[in-house]
């Protein structure tokens, strides 16, 4: 039988940043167990994103810790957390506009596996696109392409670089209503058939209700709650955060 | 496109290719004496410029102090072969390698900062450095210049020409390799976007250094062989007019394009030697022309003319 | 020795000050490094000497409108070669170093090599505490520079203008929330920033004289003093200026002359090295 840490595949403990004189986070303890679908919410400035960051190594915390597998990886620089398994994207996506959609995301093969050849990564990066229905565009540059398509190419970039933990930062944005069906879908598709532990911030609630096992409420930098997501929005606390009084 | 007609296409550029380096290599034999010299200046600022495009144009680092380093080269060299009596070719290789250590230094003093860093430094070193060859007088001769050994027994521009159309071929191909290796992508992804890049598993200061380090070490080569063409060494090998005639150069051709630079190297020398007749103005009309091309047309010539291809096709298909 | 080196540092270090106050202030606001800076500082010290000498203008008025007209040239160089770049950081340093040497090159056509000083303020010498002689020249000159200084920081302290800086500094994004032009604020900034370069030109020329390339270690100790005092602070500049102007007068009095300028880039290394954000730099490594 597995230890209560090996479920953990991610662990925050008394995590807290401030930037100058503002606290963005004050003394968050969170868990995301291995293989399940985590959401993160909460109003705008909770500090989701902070979280997310912190996490990722893009930004160190000014106290607390970091855990993955039980390591500690606390203020390890973000490509060093990439190559020990955690991805993210971006809420305002970053791609590299001159690189075609192929290149953009044969970056992230090849800093997981040094030494590939292209017709490795070529061939690697295009089932990475294909599994976010890009693949026609693989020669375009990514500058052309328009905010969904930016979007999915930042989830096949993210699954280039063979995570365990998948960050989501908003990627339902500019979606209609039939087209979240499709995305819950696939992300829900990406953690059964990948083996892909998911952290996810979103703010449309309806794909967290459906998609998540989890889901935890940050208000003003704080953990509001922690639940399933029928416990969470039937909170009363929930409510008031997001409606105010 | 299909892979047999992909091939066949790469292979008719490396044909053209070939055959273009095959008719410039005998181009020398036709020319007098004066132009020989104006071919080698021409292969001379080629390196220098490819080597600036390298950490310019494909990780977008503005080094300004790529021609200190050719003056670390050539300084090097040719201390090496009067002080020491060692021989030329050592001589190079030594200032290459001191070149490459250098630039090693000031990239691991400043990279892990922001870009900024890197054009302060790197212009801070280039001052630094002809401080010190202005004051180390019993060494490198200050202003009055240094005399060193040629490279070969019996001076003809003829072998010099060959020796940096080598060089030349040396240095496109470093960094032609080095752009479209996975190290390539990395370049890339870096200078679009550094933290975009470090996401996906970049480490963003190794890139850069190694890409400024072979920068610096290609223009240490140059301007080591560049002293030993002149037999002479002179503060304005690492001059800042030096600096900007390479940063014009590649701006001119074409930022971040891999015949920009070459394209810019001899239009601009070539140029600088007919405007040269009217006298020291070369450099003010280079600068104006490179301020307008930077402002308007920040792909250079290579830009221009693929802008131009990309209009004229959809006419004639 | 010590004494008169530590005083002609002290009146070094206020002019590379408020030299650097224009670098850090455009760092600040924009994040460009304008690599032009030093010939903004000269363009300055030609004018004045150019009114007051050829013109015969009154020297205040010649001074005052050096000042204002590279201030509305900073306004039109921002106009037409940075704002197009901005966002861009390669293409503002390319053009701004382009700009360098095609000034430097236009100067030299226009004005010749030579050192071109436009007359001093005051004549004579004053006996500081008994212990040298010090020229009245240079003490004009720290005089000057710190009333430019203190009136610089007034202004951002205390005005509407000063309080948009700040804030735009801090957060760009949330300036931009809040109402903020940034646009004209980035035009405003620049111009301020070559203005500050000129203020040091013209009171600095008359005591070195200007010549086409001398911007050159002018704007490269202005970048010293923002690294070591932290980009786009302020408060850095002038600890930074002064720790500079002191450092680099002393090394030369007692260890060498010829190095002056290079104890200034040792400082450079040191800061990179051990704290690279600089002694007031909030920004992270």
């Amino acid at each position: 039988m597995a230890r209560e840490d090996d479920l953990k595949l991610v662990q925050g403990v008394g995590i807290t940043k401030r930037f100058g004189g503002v606290q963005a986070l004050s003394d968050v303890d969170f868990e995301v167990e291995k293989g399940t679908i985590v959401g993160l919410i909460g109003p705008n400035g909770a500090g989701k994103t902070t979280l997310f960051n912190i996490v990722a190594g893009a930004i160190a915390p000014s106290s607390g810790v970091v855990r993955f597998q039980g390591e500690d990886i606390t203020g390890w620089s973000a490509y060093k957390v990439c190559r020990r398994g955690i991805a993210r994207t971006f809420q305002v996506t970053r791609p590299f506009g001159e690189m075609t959609c192929l290149e953009n995301v044969a970056v992230g093969v090849v800093n997981r596996q040094p030494g590939c050849r292209r017709s490795q990564w070529t061939a690697l990066a295009a089932e990475c696109l294909e599994a976010v229905g890009l693949r026609d565009l693989a020669a375009t540059e990514a500058r052309h392409l328009n905010v969904v398509q930016k979007k999915r190419l930042e989830i096949a970039r993210a699954l280039a670089t063979r995570p365990e933990l998948l960050m989501l930062d908003e990627v339902l944005g500019g979606l209609n209503s039939q087209e979240i069906q499709e995305a819950v879908a696939f992300i829900q598709g990406l953690r059964d058939q990948r083996r892909l532990t998911i952290l996810w911030i979103e703010h449309v609630m309806g794909a967290i209700m459906q998609a998540t096992e989890k889901v935890i409420v940050l208000d003003q930098g704080k953990i509001l709650t922690t639940g399933t997501p029928t416990e969470v929005v039937n909170d009363p606390r929930v409510i008031h955060a997001y409606l105010g009084d | 496109m299909s892979q047999g007609a992909s091939i066949l296409k790469s292979n008719r550029k490396n044909f053209l290719y070939g055959a273009g380096l095959a008719a410039f290599a005998v181009l020398p034999w036709m020319l007098g004496v004066y132009n020989q010299h104006v071919l080698i200046v021409c292969l001379f600022y080629t390196m220098m410029a490819a080597s600036w495009n390298l950490i310019a144009g494909y990780t977008g680092q503005i080094s300004f102090g790529h021609a200190a380093f050719a003056g670390i080269g050539a300084y090097v060299s040719g201390i090496l072969a009067v002080k020491a009596g060692l021989n030329p070719w050592v001589g190079v290789a030594a200032g290459t390698v001191a070149a490459a250590f250098f630039g090693l230094l000031v990239g691991l003093l400043c990279l892990r900062m922001g870009g900024i860093y890197l054009s302060l430094t790197t212009l801070g070193f280039s001052e630094i450095l002809h401080i010190i060859i202005n004051n180390e007088y019993e060494i490198t001769r200050g202003t009055m210049g240094l005399q060193v050994p040629g490279l070969t027994t019996s001076y003809s521009k003829i072998s010099y020409f060959y020796i940096f159309l080598v060089g030349a071929v040396i240095t496109l191909t470093i960094v032609y390799k080095l752009v479209h290796s996975n190290v390539g992508l990395n370049f890339r992804a870096v200078q679009n976007d550094e933290r975009a890049a470090s996401a996906l598993g970049v480490d963003v200061v190794r890139t850069r250094l190694l890409a400024f380090t072979v920068s610096s070490a290609l223009a240490g080569m140059a301007g080591a062989l560049f002293g030993h063409y002149m037999m002479l060494i002179t503060p304005h090998i690492p001059s800042l007019d030096q600096q900007f005639l390479v940063l014009s150069m590649t701006v001119i051709g074409g930022l971040g394009s891999f015949v920009g630079p070459v394209i810019g190297a001899f239009c601009l020398e070539i140029l600088s030697e007919y405007i040269r007749a009217w006298g020291e103005y070369h450099v003010l009309v280079f600068g104006l022309v490179a301020l307008v091309v930077a402002r308007f047309a920040p792909k250079g010539l290579v830009g221009i003319y693929k802008a131009w291809r990309g209009k004229k096709r959809p006419e004639t298909a | 020795m010590f004494a008169i080196a530590s005083m002609n540092g002290i009146v070094i270090g206020v002019i590379y000050a408020l030299s650097a106050l224009g670098v850090s202030l455009v760092v600040g606001i924009m994040n460009v490094v304008n690599f032009a800076h030093g010939e903004f500082y000269i363009l300055a010290g030609y004018f004045s000497y150019l009114f007051a000498t050829a013109l015969g203008m009154n020297l205040l008025a010649a001074m005052t409108l050096a000042v204002a007209i590279v201030f509305v040239f900073g306004l039109l160089v921002e106009y037409t070669l940075i704002r197009p770049t901005y966002g861009d950081d390669l293409y503002s340093l390319i053009l701004t170093f382009i700009l360098s040497i095609v000034l430097q090159n236009a100067y030299l056509l226009i004005f010749g090599p030579y050192p071109n000083k436009p007359p001093g303020w005051v004549r004579g010498a004053t006996d500081i505490f008994g212990l040298f002689m010090y020229g009245n020249q240079r003490l004009a000159a720290l005089v000057a520079g710190t009333c430019v200084i203190v009136f610089v920081f007034a202004m951002i302290k205390l005005t509407w203008f000063g309080r948009i800086i700040r804030a735009t500094s801090q957060d760009r994004g949330m300036a931009e929330l809040n109402g903020v032009n940034t646009t004209r604020l980035n035009m405003l900034s620049f111009g301020l920033g070559c203005a500050l370069a000129a203020a040091a030109g013209v009171i600095l020329a008359p005591v070195f004289p200007v010549t086409p390339t001398a911007g050159v270690p002018v704007a490269l100790t202005a970048f010293v003093v923002v690294v070591l005092g932290g980009m786009g602070s302020l408060r850095g500049c002038i600890v930074g200026g002064l720790t500079l102007g002191l450092v680099e007068n002393l090394g030369a009095a007692y260890l060498s002359t010829g190095y002056k300028h290079v104890f200034g880039f040792i400082i450079l290394i040191l800061v990179l090295a051990i704290r690279p954000s600089g002694l007031f730099g909030h920004k992270e490594a």
